[in-house]
């Protein structure tokens, strides 16, 4: 994956209207964001479509990125997965996507593979403590909406319990990660 | 038009802020969330800081190599070199608007900022005179500022801009050479002095600082705002 640097430069040339710079920012991201896209929109079209209409995105927005509020890459995987969490909250309503596997353990877990600079391994490590202090039920809501873009409903259908349940759950999931973070960090 | 109304802002409004970057909320949920986004200062940083909280998940999240027919069909679909600087200030002139009916609706402006719709925009074109909307990526401008490269002056113009309880908001030009502070945003216009070599490319960026701004000469806290200057 390329560097932080390499990612500014290029971001900052896509604002100044490089096309070229663009393509290689395309070349250089879009596996990690249609990774990303792709765990939420599952179906791989609608997914591709995601995926260009974030890099447009991008094409317009690149000159409002700004180096201080963050890395770049996590800058590019947010914008694609407030679109991908758009276009299917927009559609879904009923229609509830395929079976998940546990993955809820999973991703946790994946977590603590450290392979980056420290920073970002400290936000890690702190996230995945953080995430592990959770009741169990509660931290899986809280990773399969956050990577499967799940919906409320759909975790309700997956722990057999009312919608309300599940808000209150993640509520509470919420409110103890803010307070964790905040002592770990 | 009676408002958008608010029916029930719920009882922590950071949970609401951390359900929208979790991406929990429904899509109506979601959409009064996006307006108040660009509104709201306070709205956008809690979001910002929970979109922070949660980003190291992505980390897990392997790759996977889409087809190469999106990135020619991506390329294909840019739409020319960069949006003209009539179309933006076509859209800046429907922000304003939008956000006019948004803030007569809804009283959004508590703060004591003073107001500035009167954008000028139509005014003639003028060589050397730039305008940068500031803004945190919604509808709403949080500053107007007006750049005039002849005399190496802006004038700033706060219109939604909220600084945090304790903190000031502080304005940089963006220039090759980096963020240089063009100083405090104030409650009030004014007229700030650019620095030299300051050229039409730059951009212009709040953050948010400690009171009496930033110690080190350099952002040290979130950059809320930013805009990038379009000749007037």
């Amino acid at each position: 994956m390329a560097d932080d640097d390499a990612l500014r430069g290029l971001l900052a040339e896509v604002g100044r209207g490089d096309a070229a710079a663009l393509a290689r920012l395309y070349d250089l991201t879009s596996p990690k964001l249609f990774g990303v896209i792709l765990r939420i929109q599952k179906d791989r079209g609608l997914a591709e479509d995601v995926l260009q209409d974030v890099y447009l995105r991008v094409w317009q927005a690149a000159g409002s990125y700004d180096p201080a509020t963050g890395r770049p890459l996590t800058w590019l995987c947010i914008i694609a997965r407030n679109r991908a969490i758009d276009v299917l909250r927009r559609k879904d309503t009923a229609e509830v996507q395929g079976p998940s596997e546990d993955y809820g353990e999973d991703w946790v877990a994946r977590l603590m593979d450290p392979h980056d600079d420290a920073t970002a391994f400290m936000y890690r490590d702190a996230l995945s403590t953080c995430l592990s202090q959770l009741e169990p039920m509660h931290r899986d809501c809280v990773v399969l909406a956050y990577c499967e873009g799940h919906s409320r409903e759909e975790l309700a259908l997956r722990h057999n319990r009312p919608v309300n349940t599940i808000k209150t759950w993640l509520h509470r999931a919420l409110a103890s990660l803010r307070t964790c973070l905040e002592t770990v960090a | 038009m009676s408002g958008p109304g608010n029916p029930d802002p719920g009882p922590d409004p950071d949970l609401r802020a951390a359900e929208y970057a979790l991406g929990t909320l429904d899509t109506l949920e979601r959409a009064e969330m996006e307006r108040e986004i660009a509104v709201d200062l306070g709205t956008a940083i809690r979001v910002r800081d929970w979109e922070r909280r949660l980003a190291p998940l992505l980390d897990a999240v392997p790759p996977v190599a889409p087809s190469p027919r999106v990135r020619a069909a991506l390329l294909q679909s840019l739409p020319g070199p960069l949006p003209g600087p009539s179309d933006q200030l076509a859209a800046l002139r429907r922000q304003v608007r939008r956000w006019r009916i948004t803030a007569a609706g809804a009283g959004l402006l508590a703060a004591g900022l003073a107001l500035f719709v009167a954008v000028g925009l139509r005014q003639e074109p003028e060589r050397g005179r730039y305008l940068a909307v500031v803004q945190g990526g919604g509808a709403l401008p949080a500053l107007i500022v007006r750049v005039d490269t002849h005399t190496g002056t802006a004038q700033v113009r706060p219109v939604g801009a909220e600084a945090p309880a304790g903190r000031n908001l502080q304005l940089w030009y963006v220039g090759a050479a980096g963020p240089k502070p063009l100083g405090l945003v104030g409650a009030t216009p004014s007229r700030v002095k650019l620095p030299p070599g300051a050229s039409p490319d730059g951009a212009i960026a709040v953050s948010v600082e400690p009171p009496g701004g930033s110690p080190t000469g350099q952002p040290t806290g979130p950059v809320v705002y930013t805009g990038k200057l379009i000749p007037e």
